[in-house]
């Protein structure tokens, strides 16, 4: 998912700063293929400079060695070598565990360039549910999008997430309810005009981010002038989806964002 | 890196547009018929797959392999997804990998 930290190595001013802080971007094969190919790193990733990625796809060719495996990733859209070094006896088993023509999802570094791109594995996990293969597709498509949507590059050729869940056609009713639980990212690109973006959009203020104990929920009743128990639903929603955290007490929170 | 032969999210509607492509697709066994398996795809239609061994009735397979008529596939590589795999959103994954996002996969 894009994090804060996703957003602030993006920055061209720092693109190093945060190396170690960034997440791990699922990505697919083409993609960054398709970003070595354009010969800037940053376009097909809409300007994310990335070094740590999630992969998954099925294992071809492995070679294991006493201080390292390497094998080739076919994630369907294409295919990348992957090195695991072994350290420890954990490292060795879960080595033993990887096969050829079995999916896993690896965590890794990104290194190389062009075609020597390869990546260095920090975990490589067999995958037990396959469901995680669609689920995995699906994150790179979401957060393609959502790199965009924050980047502001492209935004009118960029669905809304409503767009998406209309299609599917016959799951458009199951699909609604996360797609409703994005809309606090929409918030980030500008105005929003439900309760929840309103609530956030006080939390996203300058002057309040910079705040060591965030805010008191009174005083946001009071700055928007709408019921307490409103303000407070809203604050509920916005702590499960990961955009505030309480503080000091149970009355406190803050933007988990910049801060 | 190598992205020459990428293999396309498909349903059986959409495994028409590739003949003669890498196609992956999930579909539930329905039977096994002397080296060929016949089962439901992900949009509920019919596929039947060329070259693979045989699996259990109603489990899930994934097959990766050439589109070689417009409901048929010749398997190079089945993979076992069990009993519960959600059919519907695989679906919407083949849609959206050639639809709006095509880039990302092809």
């Amino acid at each position: 998912m894009p994090t804060p930290a996703t957003q602030i190595a993006g920055d061209p001013l720092s693109p190093a700063k945060n190396r170690g802080s960034q997440g791990a971007l699922p990505l697919t094969a083409k993609q960054i293929a398709a970003a070595d190919q354009s010969g800037d790193d940053k376009s097909a990733l809409s300007g994310v400079d990335v070094t740590n990625v999630r992969l998954l796809g099925l294992v071809m060719n492995k070679v294991e060695r006493v201080t390292d495996c390497s094998f080739t990733l076919d994630d369907g859209t294409g295919r990348i070598d992957i090195n695991r070094w072994i350290n420890e006896a954990p490292d060795a088993n879960e080595v033993t565990a990887i096969q050829n023509g079995i999916y896993v999802k690896v965590h890794g570094h990104l290194k190389g360039f062009h075609s020597k791109r390869h990546a260095f594995a920090f975990s490589v996990r067999p995958v037990t549910d396959f469901n995680e293969v669609v689920l995995h597709f699906i994150e790179c498509i979401f957060v393609h999008t959502e790199i965009k949507k924050i980047r502001g590059g492209g935004s009118a050729e960029i669905p809304t997430n409503l767009t998406v869940a209309s299609s599917f056609p016959n799951g458009a009713k199951e699909y609604r309810a996360p797609s409703h639980q994005f809309s606090a990212y929409v918030a980030m690109d500008g105005p929003g005009n439900n309760i929840y973006n309103i609530v956030w959009g006080v939390f996203q203020e300058p002057a309040n981010l910079g705040r060591e104990n965030g805010l008191h929920v009174d005083e946001i009743v009071r700055k928007l002038g709408i019921p307490k128990n409103t303000v407070i639903n809203a604050i509920n929603y916005l702590v499960d989806v990961g955009h505030i955290y309480s503080t000091v007490d149970e009355h406190h929170f803050k933007s988990a964002y910049n801060g | 890196m190598d992205t020459s032969s990428p293999a396309v999210f498909v349903n059986a509607e959409i495994l028409k547009m590739y003949l003669g492509r890498r196609v992956r697709a999930v579909i539930q066994v329905i039977r096994n018929d002397a080296g060929v398996i016949v089962g439901q795809s992900t949009d509920g239609n019919q596929i039947t797959v060329k070259g693979a061994q045989a699996f259990p009735p109603s489990h899930f397979v994934e097959v990766i392999g050439i589109a070689d008529g417009s409901q048929s596939i010749r398997a190079e590589i089945c993979t076992d997804f069990g009993q519960s795999f959600d059919m519907a959103a695989y679906n919407g994954l083949c849609q959206l990998a050639n639809g709006k996002f095509k880039n990302l996969f092809l």
